[in-house]
C-alpha cells in the first residue's frame, strides 16, 4: 500500500488558488524531490500536507498510511507518523529545546498508548541524535531556535525528525539559507534517517542538495501542476535548462 | 466611613485617624493626613492618573473595621506560610498582628510598628509618611490618618546576608465590607542583603479593602529584593502605595504579582537618589472574569549613572483588562542614565483589555532610555509549531503561556521564592486556562 497517496489536490490561500490538481504517490522507503519556481506551489503544498489552517482545501484528497489526512488536526497528523522541518522555524523564547522535544516525544507516545519517557530516559535517547547532527549538548537547554544561526535551526529542524521518528517526513526548501559545511551536516542526518519504512519529501528550488540527498523520484510543479517526473537526471537537466524549459513545455501542452 | 470624592466639605473624618501610640506627634501627622484626606478626597475618574481605574465603586461601598480578629491556627495558614522556605515569617489576620503565628527573635530585627513606636520612635518618626506622604493621593492620605499597623525592620548597618522575611496580610470572612490600612517601613542600612515578601490574602465573598502603603530606605551599596503577591479572593479591592528611596550603589529589585482582586492599583515610586543607585521593577498579572489591575509605576532618576529596568507582563482572559503606566523622570543631574522598560501582554480572549503606556519626561541630554510594549493573542506561528510536533493545541497554549510568566519568574534572585512562585503560577494558569475553555 501506498504511505501517500494525493490525488487531484486543489488548494487556495487568500482566496487565490495555488494548488490545480497534484497527483502524487510516494511508498514507503522512497525519497521524492519536488523542484518548481517561486510561486509554483512548493510552500503550498508542504503547508497544506502540515495543516496549516491559513490553506483552503479546495478539491481533491490525500490518503496517508490508510487514513483521510486532510481530516485530521496538526497534532493528529504528527502523532500518525507525519513531520515538516519548517523554512523558517520559528522562535520559541522561555521554551528550552529539551522541555519542548519531551513534550512533543511524549504526546506522541500518549497517543499510541505507550508511557511517557521521564527526563532521564529523555536525555538517554536523545543523545544519541544530537552526535548524529554534531550538536552540543549545551543547545537542549537553549530557548527552542533562540538566537541560532540558519545553518542551526535547519540542523535542529533535522534533529527533531530524528527524534520523534515520523513514518513520513517533508523537508521544506531546507536548503534555504545554508553554506555548504551546513549542508552537508544537515544532508548527512537526512541520510542516515533514510529506511525501508520511511518516506521522504524533500522540497527545493535549486538542485545542489540533491547532490547530497539523492533522490528516487523528481517532480517538477509549475502553476500548481506537476508537470514533468522523472528519476534524478531529470534534476540535473533543470540545472542545465532552467525552469523556464518545462514552463514552455506546460504552457504549450 | 469612606466619604465620597463629591462632598469634601462633608464633617471631618475623624474616625478616620488610628490610635497615637502614646506619641503626640503621631497625633499631628495623623490629623495632617485627614485634613489631606477632606480636601482631596478620592482620586475622581477626571484625574488623569487615575482615568482608567475607576475608583468609584469602591467609595459608594460602606467599609467598616474588621472585627476582633478571627483566630487563625496555623494549619489554616496553608501554602500561605513561607516558614518552610527560612522566613522570619510575621502574619497580620484583618490588620492585628498575631503573636501566634509569627516568628520574631531571628536574625532580622522584624518588629510590629506599635512595637518599634517604642523602641525606635525617633527612626519611625523621622521616616513615617516621608517617601509617601498623605499628599499622593487620597488612599494614601486614608492610610497615613488611620493606618492600624505594620511591618517595621530596621537594619543596622554591615550586618551582611539578612535572609528572607516574609509579612502575611489575611483578612478572613467577615459578613459586611471591611476596610483594612496596613502600612510599612523599612529602613535598610549599608551593604546588607535581604528578600522581603508581602503576601496579601483574603478570604471573604463580602468586599475587603486593603489600602496599604510602604515605605523603604535602601543603604549605601545595599542590596533589596521586594516581592508581592496579590492573591486575594475576586470580592477584593487592593490599593498599595509603595515608595522607595535608593542610596548610591544600593539596589532594589521589585517583584509584583497580582492574580486577585476585583480591583487592583499597585503605585510603586522609586527616587534613585543617589549616584550609581539601580532599580528592576518586575509584573506578573494574571487575571479572567471581570478583574481590573492596575499597575502604576513611576522611576525618579535624579542622579547620574543610574542604570533601571522594568518588565510588567500580563495574561489576560475573559473580561479582564489591565493598565500599565510606566513614568519615568530624567532630572537634570541624571546623566548617563540607562533605562529599560517593556510592558507585554497576551489577550487570551476576545473581550480582554489592556491599556499600557509610557511616559517619558528627559531633562538630562546624555542618557538612554528605551521603552517598548506589545500586546496580542499567543504567537499563531509558535502554536502552529508546537501542533505540528504532536503537542495538542490547548497543551500548547498552556506550555507558551507559562514560558512567558515564567520568565519573569526566573529574574528573581532568591531561589527559595523563585520556585515557590513558579508552582503558584502554574496552579492559576491551569485555572485561568479552565476559566477560558468553559467561557
Amino acid at each position: 500500500m501506498a504511505l501517500v497517496e494525493i490525488n487531484n489536490l486543489q488548494a487556495a490561500v487568500g482566496g487565490k488558488q495555488i494548488l490545480k490538481g497534484i497527483d502524487l504517490t510516494i511508498n514507503p522507503g522512497e525519497v521524492h524531490a519536488i523542484m518548481g519556481p517561486n510561486g509554483s506551489g512548493k510552500s503550498t503544498l508542504s503547508s497544506v500536507l502540515a495543516g496549516r489552517e491559513t490553506y483552503t482545501v479546495t478539491g481533491g484528497s490525500v490518503m496517508f498510511d490508510g487514513k483521510d489526512l486532510l481530516e485530521l488536526s496538526p497534532e493528529e497528523r504528527a502523532c500518525e507518523g507525519l513531520f515538516m522541518a519548517f523554512q523558517y522555524p520559528v522562535e520559541i523564547p522561555g521554551v528550552t529545546t529539551s522541555y519542548f522535544l519531551k513534550a512533543a516525544v511524549n504526546a506522541i507516545r500518549k497517543h499510541h498508548g505507550e508511557p511517557e519517557l521521564d527526563a532521564m530516559d529523555f536525555l538517554k535517547m536523545v543523545k544519541e541524535k544530537m552526535a548524529l547532527l554534531e550538536m552540543d549538548k549545551s543547545f537542549l537547554n537553549r530557548s527552542v531556535n533562540e538566537g541560532f544561526s540558519g545553518g542551526e535551526k535547519k540542523r535542529n529542524e533535522i534533529f527533531q525528525m530524528a527524534v520523534l521518528n515520523p513514518k513520513f517526513a517533508i523537508l521544506d526548501e531546507t536548503d534555504s539559507g545554508l553554506d555548504i559545511d551546513a549542508l552537508k551536516i544537515v544532508a548527512n542526518g537526512v541520510n542516515a534517517l533514510r529506511g525501508p519504512k520511511r518516506a521522504i519529501l524533500v522540497v527545493t528550488h535549486y538542485q545542489r542538495l540533491l547532490d547530497y540527498i539523492v533522490p528516487d523520484f523528481v517532480h517538477v510543479l509549475c502553476d500548481g501542476k506537476i508537470v514533468k517526473s522523472g528519476d534524478k537526471h531529470l534534476a540535473l537537466e533543470l540545472e542545465k535548462r532552467g525552469y523556464a524549459w518545462l514552463e514552455n513545455a506546460g504552457a504549450a501542452a | 466611613m469612606i466619604a465620597t470624592t463629591t462632598s469634601p466639605d462633608k464633617p471631618k473624618a475623624h474616625s478616620l485617624i488610628g490610635s497615637n501610640y502614646g506619641a503626640p506627634w503621631l497625633h499631628q501627622r495623623r490629623s495632617e493626613a485627614a485634613e489631606t484626606f477632606n480636601i482631596i478626597g478620592l482620586p475622581p475618574v477626571t484625574h488623569e492618573d487615575w482615568r482608567l481605574t475607576n475608583t468609584a465603586q469602591i467609595a459608594k461601598i460602606n467599609f467598616n473595621a474588621p472585627g476582633d480578629g478571627t483566630a487563625l491556627n496555623s494549619e489554616q495558614l496553608g501554602g500561605l506560610c513561607l516558614k518552610k522556605l527560612g522566613a522570619q515569617q510575621m502574619v497580620f489576620v484583618n490588620g492585628t498582628f498575631s503573636s501566634e503565628l509569627s516568628s520574631q527573635g531571628g536574625a532580622v530585627e522584624v518588629l510590629t510598628l506599635r512595637q518599634a513606636m517604642e523602641k525606635h520612635s525617633d527612626r519611625v518618626e523621622r521616616f513615617l509618611g516621608r517617601e509617601m506622604p498623605a499628599q499622593a493621593n487620597g488612599f494614601s492620605a486614608m492610610n497615613l490618618a488611620g493606618f492600624e499597623d505594620g511591618a517595621f525592620i530596621y537594619l543596622p548597618p554591615d550586618r551582611g546576608e539578612m535572609g528572607m522575611v516574609h509579612l502575611l496580610w489575611i483578612t478572613t470572612g467577615h459578613n459586611q465590607p471591611v476596610v483594612v490600612h496596613p502600612r510599612n517601613l523599612f529602613i535598610i542600612g549599608s551593604n546588607n542583603h535581604i528578600t522581603i515578601v508581602q503576601s496579601y490574602a483574603s478570604f471573604s465573598s463580602q468586599p475587603t479593602l486593603c489600602n496599604a502603603a510602604l515605605e523603604m530606605v535602601v543603604g549605601k551599596g545595599a542590596k533589596v529584593e521586594l516581592i508581592k503577591l496579590q492573591r486575594e479572593s475576586d470580592a477584593a479591592f487592593h490599593i498599595a502605595n509603595e515608595a522607595i528611596h535608593v542610596h548610591e550603589h544600593a539596589a532594589v529589585q521589585s517583584l509584583v504579582v497580582n492574580t486577585g482582586g476585583q480591583i487592583v492599583r499597585n503605585n510603586m515610586t522609586v527616587h534613585l537618589a543617589e549616584p550609581f543607585a539601580q532599580a528592576t521593577l518586575n509584573g506578573l498579572t494574571l487575571a479572567s472574569g471581570n478583574q481590573h489591575i492596575d499597575n502604576h509605576t513611576m522611576l525618579d532618576h535624579a542622579r547620574e549613572n543610574c542604570p533601571s529596568h522594568e518588565l510588567y507582563k500580563n495574561l489576560l482572559g475573559g473580561h479582564a483588562s489591565a493598565v500599565f503606566r510606566g513614568k519615568i523622570l530624567v532630572r537634570p543631574d541624571a546623566q548617563k542614565t540607562d533605562s529599560k522598560q517593556t510592558s507585554k501582554t497576551i489577550l487570551l480572549s476576545d473581550d480582554a483589555v489592556m491599556n499600557s503606556q509610557p511616559q517619558l519626561e528627559i531633562y538630562a541630554d546624555d542618557v538612554k532610555c528605551t521603552h517598548g510594549s506589545t500586546t496580542g493573542p499567543l504567537d499563531d506561528e509558535q502554536l502552529f509549531y508546537l501542533r505540528s510536533r504532536g503537542v495538542a493545541a490547548a497543551d500548547a497554549g498552556a506550555l507558551l503561556t507559562y514560558a512567558f510568566a515564567r520568565d519573569v519568574l526566573l529574574r528573581i534572585w532568591h531561589t527559595g521564592i523563585r520556585e515557590y512562585l513558579e508552582q503558584f503560577v502554574a496552579a492559576e494558569l491551569h485555572r485561568l486556562h479552565l476559566d477560558q475553555a468553559k467561557s
